[in-house]
């Protein structure tokens, strides 16, 4: 209670001291450090709120099912062979030093995204030479790809525009102004940069004259604070120090949080699949009978009634069960029988399976703990290595390096079955992003076809082929699609969530009187 | 001129130890080839992707010349950039360093207002239940894993009782960064609401870590006061008729605190040391953390820049310690 | 023998012993008297963060596991990182300070200003590092501790052999011939002792703690090995609830350190009469 009081009293003072009134400030507990600011370096979904509340994209995620929305643009035409993409853009789009937008800001930015090659430009590299985009005239850019994109119109949500010209002021040694935006801010976004300390987190204050204008209600500050351990943001929440987390907790978590008044938890079906990345392309695994084997000795129901306690819904395949292209398929079960019937036509004996988990996501630990246990069960021995995600990450990339098998989520990067079913298992993007080294000549045509068809009723057909085939290949083993379950104060209303964002646009949400 | 040589001869051995102790982490940091560009594109890397980040990175030199190339940045200040934070590895660390300064000194202070006055009392009652009571109390306190007592303190103060703040250092932003030193920038600029609310933050991991040097000076006290007591001149001053009080307090602690003056800047080290996890509990913004997190990213630069300041600032104490040692202890001089 | 006899008269000693053996005791019997001694890796998923019981003396865990028994397996691993780790530092830092107090000059330079570099930063500063390269698993941890524990043995012994060595029996032997092999094995050597054993049991509290804060970090034994370090860090998600999860691990922690703590207190005592505890008796 008193430290309830007094951080009051010190948010009056500061809110006291910028010179507003009876400012609203939504404070936000985020589970890692917002150590850059520059929107073209970092692509991860925990830092997504910097991305989001500070800069705009030519169009916008929103809502779930994600839906797209002009933004920047307004619109956007394809030429008849697929390569041009022609974005028109707004006129009325100020940047928070008050100059306007033009297309040579949009032209910037992807230059210099390109060139930096990191955080987005994973996208856009595949399809996206630098020097190939052009301001047509003031308020219209042309991109020509490398080849047919049916995505290209799906990733423009992250071509976050930079004001050029303040960052052309700041630049050192043609560094892009690398060094200024770490720490600054040069954007349009709902929110201007009130301050910023790498250590603690970003304060943002309303920036009134946003070109897409502000509802009746709204927040007038907004701070995003670095809170890395999940028990301090939960009691935080809990007290009130804090008004929202990020979403995903543990179901002992969400129930905690369920229990107090202070707490609403918005339930949203997301698009994040928890599966164990299988190395199809090393023995015992190359085996098909050996993959059927592995997919009956996992406890799925154990894994989602015991350990999840219910909160998630079983996946049978790598996309996401409400996304379209979804194949209708029965889910591979937990029967160690058939397991054992599998694996009598496996030949030889079997070595000890190596899985990877990743440290402080006690979720994977436990599931791959639970796959050992029934392996165990089978005569097959598992090893469990622990090690942090960029480790993981980068041991996954490398099929020498890669694990036998390891456990985690595929996120929503784009709302397209191609960000599961394609970046996973289709041929292009091995090792890389096909970790699991499936290389499937039948599967793989059907998902290059996609990848350029633009008519949606034949990309649907060809995913749901394409993801049934690997479904029946036993590629991997799939087992839920997880809940958001976003934990705000009761008192926060409007909050937007949209699996891509994570609930973290702010500019929609209000503090209720 | 023996003290001005022994002082000479420990700075002579700073920059080779130094120099070794970059050479060291440096090996173990590259003993195993995590490739930094795959860290940074990370999961939706792509193979041109990654050609270009390791051609930015210069990654393809031997890693003999990365070692010449990090020695020769560093003599001119420059640490590199984190690969995580992909912030001056520098400037990270020096944005950080009052944070943990703030915590270890505050410590050490507390340490020494509860290690000292009991070690006295502890000796002077040697053998009494109040001695037994406090020796029990410092035994238990050097067995405590800080980690597991932070989180029991946090259960305990903040959450059933609510008493305490959970984390972190202060709630919101804090004063103006003036020095980065929260209790001192919240007077400068005369915001007495920060100062408290740094102050009350500040009890639980001061107290996490201030208990096991707090127990180390109450047992070294203890043994110099005991020692002092038992020699001649103080049975000669007791025996002469001067009050006890003025005994205790004239004579014998001055000469008892000379080792204990020793132990304060080993203490200070490993209070440094003990910083890293106390600070993993409770989200203090500080080295340690900064460590731990670039430790679980994988980030070889940023581990060689906190290794090499820490290292630094170890170095210079026990120099430090040395020095102080050659004024107040005679016998090292002679 | 008569050394025994006169730890058994220090309370603390014997206190401190009295716990060091149960746990080896302990670690040794822990498949037989542990009530759920498959709970090491099997799980019981719906019986997950049940408080304690009489099923289940300190609670359950979050896979449904007995937590009791998993800390008395604990033991084992606890027994197994401190001897080796201390017995490889002992191995490692004995004989350079050995050979660095006994030859003097560049060589005996040399090798202790490599323990100051090892010194130079915080121990447990080093070991993650090395920990983390490595990669986290028990064997690692091991080595990791070995490699920053070492200095201290060597500085001590160092010391220690420097002050041996201009003793007059020392010199004698050397007067007489004997090589410089038997004069370090026969004479420097078990003089040094006492001072090493003294050492080795404070040593192994500190081991404990380090090696249980790196588990705490993630960098120790994958789970489900039931490390002590881990299991604390496990519970931090079920705090303050599961109040059970993090009290037992820590309690055990707790005692083992004070066990060896006390032991090395009263070998000091013992062994080392310059230091004694004046007053003490």
């Amino acid at each position: 209670m008193k430290s309830r009081l007094l951080a009051l009293s010190v948010a009056l003072a500061l809110g006291v001291s910028s010179g507003a009134v009876a400012q609203s400030r939504y404070v936000h507990a985020n589970n890692s450090s917002y150590d850059t600011l520059d929107p073209h370096t970092v692509f991860d979904v925990a830092r997504v709120a910097s991305r989001l509340n500070f800069y705009d994209g030519l169009y916008r995620w929103v809502d779930n099912p994600p839906e797209l929305i002009p933004w920047l643009a307004t619109g956007h035409e394809v030429s008849e062979d697929g390569l041009t993409w022609t974005f028109t853009l707004r006129d009325d789009v100020p940047f928070h030093d008050g100059r306007m937008m033009t297309a040579e800001d949009v032209v910037y930015s992807v230059e210099r995204m390109l060139a930096i090659a990191r955080g987005s430009a994973a996208l856009f590299l595949p399809v996206l030479d630098p020097g190939n985009t052009v301001a047509v005239d003031e308020h219209t850019v042309a991109f020509t790809l490398k080849e047919p994109s049916a995505l290209f119109g799906s990733f423009v949500a992250d071509l976050l525009v930079l004001n050029s010209e303040l960052v052309k002021e700041n630049e050192v040694d043609g560094d892009w102004g690398q060094a200024f935006l770490t720490e600054n801010v040069a954007g349009s976004g709902s929110f201007t940069l009130t301050r910023y300390d790498p250590a603690l987190g970003f304060i943002g204050t309303r920036f009134a004259d946003h070109f897409a204008g502000w509802g009746e209600n709204y927040l007038d500050e907004i701070e995003f604070r670095t809170v890395l351990e999940t028990n301090t943001r939960i009691q935080g929440l809990m007290r009130g120090d804090y008004h929202g987390l990020d979403g995903y907790l543990a179901p002992d978590q969400v129930q905690r949080l369920r229990a107090s008044d202070a707490v609403q938890i918005f339930e949203e079906e997301s698009m994040r699949v928890f599966y164990f990345a299988v190395h199809n392309g090393r023995e015992p695994m190359d085996d098909l009978n050996f993959r059927k084997v592995l997919a009956h000795a996992f406890d799925y129901d154990g894994y989602i009634n015991g350990i999840m306690q219910g909160t998630v819904a079983r996946n049978p395949t790598i996309n996401p069960n409400n996304l379209w292209g979804v194949p209708d398929v029965e889910p591979y079960t937990y029967d160690l029988d058939k397991a054992r019937e599998y694996l009598e036509l496996v030949e030889g004996p079997i070595r000890t399976l190596r899985i990877g988990t990743l440290a402080g996501f006690s979720e994977t630990e436990q599931a791959a703990a639970l796959l050992q246990n029934g392996l165990a069960q089978l005569g097959i021995n598992v090893e469990i290595e622990s090690a942090p995600w960029p480790v993981v990450s980068s041991n996954m990339q490398d099929p020498d390096t890669m694990y036998d098998m390891v456990p985690l989520w595929k996120s929503t990067y784009y709302a397209d079955p191609n960000n599961w079913v394609g970046e996973l298992y289709g041929s292009r993007y091995a090792p890389t992003r096909n970790a699991s080294a499936y290389h499937n000549p039948e599967s793989n045509e059907l998902l290059e076809e996609a990848l350029v068809e633009t008519d949606q009723a034949r990309r649907a057909e060809l995913y749901e082929e394409a993801t049934r085939i690997i479904y029946e290949d036993a590629a991997g083993i799939w087992i839920y699609n997880t809940k958001w379950f976003g934990p705000y104060s009761s008192r926060l209303q409007g909050v937007r969530f949209s699996p891509v964002g994570n609930g973290q646009d702010m500019r929609w949400a209000y503090f209720e009187d | 001129m023996r003290r001005l040589e022994i002082i000479l001869s420990r700075f002579v051995w700073f920059i080779p130890t130094l120099f070794g102790l970059l050479l060291v982490v440096f090996l173990i940091a590259n003993v195993v080839p995590t490739d930094p560009a795959r860290i940074i594109a990370g999961e939706n890397a792509t193979e041109a992707q990654l050609a270009i980040l390791r051609a930015q990175l210069g990654l393809d030199e031997p890693i003999y010349v990365q070692f010449f190339i990090y020695v020769r940045d560093l003599l001119s200040g420059d640490m590199g950039r984190s690969l995580y934070t992909q912030r001056e590895i520098s400037d990270d660390l020096l944005r950080r360093l009052p944070a943990t300064m703030e915590l270890t000194l505050v410590s050490i202070t507390l340490a020494i207002l509860i290690g000292v006055p009991f070690g006295v009392i502890s000796a002077i009652r040697a053998n009494t239940w109040v001695d037994q009571t406090l020796r029990v109390i410092s035994v238990s306190g050097l067995a405590v894993a800080s980690f597991w007592f932070a989180i029991e303190l946090q259960l305990f103060f903040s959450t059933r009782l609510g008493w305490m703040p959970l984390n972190g250092r202060i709630a919101g932003f804090g004063p103006e960064r003036i020095t980065g030193f929260l209790l001192i920038d919240s007077v400068i600029t005369g915001d007495w609401a920060s100062l408290r609310s740094a102050m009350w933050h500040l009890i639980l991991p001061t107290l996490t870590l201030a208990l096991p040097a707090a127990a180390t000076l109450l047992r070294f006290t203890r043994a110099g006061v005991l020692e002092v007591i038992n020699s001649n001149y103080v049975l000669y001053e007791t025996a002469m008729g001067f009050p006890r009080a003025l005994v205790v307090w004239k004579y014998v602690l001055r000469n008892a605190l000379i080792s204990t003056v020793t132990q304060i800047g080993l203490i200070f080290g490993t209070l440094f040391a003990g910083a890293v996890v106390v600070e993993a509990v409770f989200d203090w913004p500080g080295l340690g953390t900064y460590a731990v997190q670039s430790i679980l990213q994988s980030d070889t630069k940023a581990i060689l820049g906190f290794s090499i300041l820490v290292g630094v600032v170890f170095i210079g104490i026990n120099l430090l310690v040395d020095i102080v040692h050659t004024f107040i202890d005679p016998r090292m001089v002679k | 023998m008569k050394a025994i006899r006169i730890l058994l008269t220090d309370r603390a000693a014997t206190f401190g012993s009295g716990i060091i053996l149960f746990l080896v005791a302990v670690a040794i019997l822990a498949p037989w008297i542990a009530p759920h001694p498959g709970d090491v890796n099997t799980f019981h998923l719906m019986n997950r963060l049940q408080p304690p019981s009489a099923e289940n003396l300190f609670g359950t865990d979050r896979m449904g596991s007995d937590i009791f028994s998993r800390i008395l397996f604990g033991a084992r691993i606890t027994i197994t990182i401190a001897v080796i780790a201390v017995g490889v530092a002992v191995i490692i830092g004995v004989p350079i300070g050995l050979l660095a107090g006994y030859y003097g000059g560049f060589l005996g330079g040399f090798l202790m200003r490599t323990s100051d570099v090892f010194l130079a930063v915080p121990q447990i500063v080093l070991a993650i590092a090395i920990a983390q390269t490595l990669g986290p698993s028990l064997e690692n941890v091991i080595l990791a501790l070995s490699l920053t524990y070492w200095p201290f043995w060597a500085r001590l012994v160092y010391a220690e052999t420097r002050a041996l060595k201009n003793q007059t029996f020392v010199e004698a032997a050397i007067a007489l011939g004997a090589s410089d092999f038997r004069v370090i094995v026969l004479h420097i050597l078990p003089n040094t002792a006492s001072a090493i054993i003294v050492r080795t049991s404070i040593g192994m509290g500190a081991t404990i703690l380090t090696a249980a804060a790196l588990g705490f970090l993630g960098l120790g034994a994958p789970p489900p090995t039931p490390e002590w370090g881990r299991m604390i860090s496990e519970s931090r998600e079920y705090l303050p609830e599961a109040w059970w999860y993090a009290t037992a691990p820590g309690i055990a922690i707790f005692l083992v350190v004070m066990g060896f703590n006390l032991l090395g207190d009263g070998l000091r005592d013992i062994l080392d009469p310059k230091t004694r505890r004046r007053g003490g008796k």
